[in-house]
């Protein structure tokens, strides 16, 4: 039984292992808790399912909402982001909050504020392993997942692009007098944590059979505190915190109630917030230089 | 006043009320992005305090704010030790957990909320409104207000300065959960009813989205912002359904075109006679 | 021999591996204007902050007026006499000059009741009236209203002075003071100076600039790599076969 409850919180966490990346992305290499995430994350469930009613093939549909989500997180880059040189230093945050609610009430004036029933795209296969039940969806939402993250660490430490990404995380400044394009890689780190976000939110259609306007706003928040479990800016510590974050979920409504989700995922991250800021993997936050 | 027009007036007057609660911590820096749940436990406290033990509402509201303020300095403290984004976050999780709380306690209610006997009428709600705006803009006067944006500014000289920068924002997050529990105890009281599920996130992050949009610089913004947040989406009744996607669309543009929100330092500074302005003869020099 | 203004005692501070403190001892004498130069990297900023408390120190003592204050908060340092200006002025931008200096008087009031007062109802509130007085008496008044980001280097540079000196300092440490002033301002500076050294104000003053520090100070001490290596006189420091091996060190 216990076995079966992390198998499943494992299968859930893998969804917010793609969205804690994304957050974790902009906030770690660029400061910005970018709000329009969750906004994002339904766009790829949504635009997906919309694509797929249009009759469209499933790998043209994921495509085609990953663009989407790409073209709109490219806009927050240009609209929000560019507002940090804003003397109050909550403001691009503010704006990005504005395209979450952009997306949530296109959706709704597109599709209304009903459930919608997303198609079966993987074939309804259980693994069984011993007496452990594994849905085929699920699976193939935590390997996509995993593959995902893997495929981004190595791109993040192997390639120039990734050495450049991460020099700006380690000293802005520096990064410019070295030479590198700032203004050219923001961009990049927008649109790979958009589309991250937007398969995220894939998968959980996937998974669940179903899209809604404001599925992202509760995956979209947990990522959030994935992210902050993990340490921010660590790719690493956000699969962990992902994982974790479905773990504490499904064990908490298998033995104290659905009801009880918020207080323990939340308490969790208030614990940690206070504890230990710098989260499991994170580095502590360097003092102020003078 | 027609039903609609007093309607309206009361759903400002809450918001006026919220947006308070979120400018004080704001002026020095500090987003609460958890100011819903501080809400709650004024209007739970405040609800079980007139239902089950016979208070009355002029003692129960203000007890509410006084539990909203204690939740507050309690988690103040070892939350303060964390900055910026982190402090955001915390207040944020801890907004979700006192819902979440409200939400599974069983003797009010639960999930399907908890009835409230003792009524305050629509005057009530104004006199709370003016109290607290009179009261904000007498404290905007004071060093005190002056120390939270110096805080804002710089806490590092802000503290050499000789002041507890810690005990001033420990402060400010109080005195405005205080605010938001007075809000909370008098919303449950007038709409009769409470349910946790009113007192979610996107009551937080709205409330933090119109003080800015109205700005922080001086103490009307957030009043303006409160206005605009409340009156906008009426106007744009004529979109139909589209209302909120214009909505959206005009807050992004507005805070591209204007970051600073709508009411500035410099916006009360012109009317009295300008300084005069002498051309800056250096940049900012190298170290 | 009287108690000096300020003494540092052996102290040492390193960073990580980093050691840049290494058992310095130096003593600034009350009244007089004291002057620590040396090349960059010296630890001229360091002392600054390990006196002003933004740092600890890790081994070794800090004395004012006599009194250990190395283990006092760094915000109760300015209510025993101690101040400080920044090497790049941090004058808050969200506040107007007046505010500004309104704030730095601070550690002259008193409790709950003036925190809460509020001033600002009267527009010739005393608290104001000081910050314009202090302004007027360096020929500043002019600015008392304006946005600080909208000022001049030079003019910044010296509301940041008057600020430091509003609560009433005995000791204030100036960093880089001269840097990146054009002539006139220059002399503005040194009136300013002159005037705080005949009320009794310690200076001590790290500046890059020798024909400043021989006009304001009447001592100079000199450090590399942590550690003092003379003082004296300017020109008698100037003279010395180690300071000139030190600066030479830097240019190669």
């Amino acid at each position: 039984m216990i076995a079966q409850q992390l198998v499943n919180g494992l299968m859930l966490g893998a969804v917010y292992v793609l969205v804690a990346v994304s957050f974790t992305l902009t906030i770690g290499i660029l400061n910005f808790l970018n709000f329009s995430i969750p906004g994002l994350f339904m766009a790829g469930g949504m635009v997906s399912f919309v694509l797929l009613r249009a009759g469209l093939h499933w790998s043209l549909a994921i495509l085609g909402a990953v663009a989407a989500a790409v073209v709109v997180a490219l806009a927050v880059e240009r609209l929000s982001y560019r507002l940090s040189r804003a003397r109050e230093a909550e403001v691009p945050l503010v704006s990005s909050l504005g395209f979450l609610v952009l997306l949530e009430n296109l959706a709704l004036v597109t599709v209304g504020s009903d459930q919608q029933a997303f198609p079966p795209l993987v074939p309804d296969f259980n693994l069984r392993l011993g007496g452990l039940v594994i849905g085929g969806a699920q699976l193939v939402s935590l390997v996509a997942a995993l593959a995902l993250v893997a495929g981004m660490s190595l791109v993040l430490t192997r390639t120039s692009l990734g050495r450049q990404i991460r020099s700006i995380a380690e000293n802005r400044e520096t990064a410019v007098i070295l030479g590198i394009d700032v203004g050219r890689l923001v961009p990049c780190v927008f649109a790979l944590s958009a589309a991250f976000t937007a398969l995220g939110g894939v998968l959980f259609a996937l998974n669940y059979l179903q899209v809604s306007p404001f599925m992202g706003e509760g995956v979209g928040f947990k990522g959030v505190a994935a992210m902050i479990l993990g340490g921010m800016g660590s790719v690493w510590g956000a699969v962990a915190g992902g994982l974790l974050i479905g773990l504490t979920e499904v064990l908490s409504i298998g033995y104290l109630g659905a009801d009880v989700v918020n207080v323990t995922v939340y308490g969790l991250l208030l614990a940690v917030l206070i504890l230990r800021p710098q989260g499991l993997f994170g580095r502590p936050p360097a003092r102020e230089k003078l | 006043m027609s039903g609609y027009q007093s309607g309206l007036l009361v759903i400002l007057c809450f918001n006026v009320i919220a947006a308070y609660a979120v400018y004080l911590p704001l002026a020095a820096g500090q987003l609460n992005l958890g100011v819903a749940g501080f809400m709650a436990v004024g209007a739970y406290g405040a609800a079980i305090l007139t239902n089950e033990m016979g208070w009355p509402l002029v003692a129960a509201v203000p007890a509410g704010g006084l539990a909203a303020g204690l939740v507050a300095l309690v988690v103040a403290v070892p939350i303060l030790r964390t900055q910026g984004i982190y402090l955001a976050l915390a207040t944020f999780a801890l907004g979700q957990v006192i819902a979440a709380i409200f939400l599974n306690l069983d003797i009010v209610g639960g999930a399907a909320g908890y009835p409230v006997a003792a009524y305050a009428g629509p005057g009530g709600v104004y006199a709370l409104t003016g109290a607290v705006v009179a009261a904000v803009f007498l404290l905007s006067r004071t060093r005190f207000a002056l120390y939270l944006t110096a805080i804002k500014s710089d806490p590092v000289v802000t503290d050499l300065m000789g002041i507890d920068v810690r005990g001033m924002q420990v402060a400010a997050l109080t005195l405005g959960a205080v605010i938001a529990g007075l809000g909370g105890g008098l919303y449950g009281h007038h709409f009769s009813f409470v349910e946790a599920q009113h007192f979610n996130v996107a009551l937080s992050i709205y409330t933090v989205l119109y003080v800015l949009l109205g700005g922080v610089q001086t103490v009307w913004g957030p009043l303006v912002g409160a206005v605009f947040f409340t009156v906008l989406p009426e106007v744009l009744r004529v979109g139909g359904g589209w209302r909120y996607v214009l909505f959206a669309l005009l807050i992004i543009g507005f805070m591209a075109l204007r970051p600073q929100g709508i009411v500035t330092a410099g916006s009360w500074r012109r009317r009295s006679p300008a300084p005069a302005r002498v051309p800056a003869s250096l940049p900012e020099a190298a170290e | 021999m009287t108690t000096p203004a300020l003494a540092l005692d052996s102290l040492s501070q390193s960073f990580g591996g980093l050691q840049v403190l290494t058992d310095l001892s130096l003593s600034v004498p009350a009244g007089r204007a004291t002057a620590l130069i040396g090349p960059n990297g010296a630890g001229k900023t360091t002392v600054f902050n390990v006196v002003s408390g933004v740092y600890a120190p890790t081994a070794g003592r800090v004395l004012l007026h006599g009194r250990d204050i190395t283990a006092m908060p760094s915000r109760r340092r300015i209510r025993h006499g101690l101040a400080r200006s920044f090497q790049n002025v941090r004058l808050m931008d969200h506040l107007s000059v007046v505010e500004n200096l309104i704030v730095g008087q601070h550690a002259t009031t008193r409790g709950l009741s003036d925190l809460l007062t509020p001033f600002r109802l009267w527009p010739e509130h005393r608290w104001r009236r000081q910050a314009v007085d202090a302004l007027a008496e360096v020929g500043l008044s002019a600015h008392a209203d304006a946005a600080v980001g909208a000022l001049p280097y030079g003019i910044r540079k010296r509301i940041d002075l008057v600020r430091a000196t509003l609560a009433g300092a005995s000791l204030l440490m100036l960093d880089e003071p001269a840097a990146g002033l054009n002539p006139t301002e220059m002399n503005a500076l040194r009136d300013h100076l002159a005037l705080l050294r005949r009320r009794g104000v310690t200076l001590l003053v790290v500046e890059h600039d020798m024909r400043f520090v021989g006009e304001v100070c009447d001592w100079v001490v000199a450090l590399d790599f942590g550690q003092k290596i003379t003082e004296g006189p300017l020109a008698e420091v100037q003279r010395d076969e180690r300071v000139r091996a030190a600066y030479l060190g830097q240019a190669a």
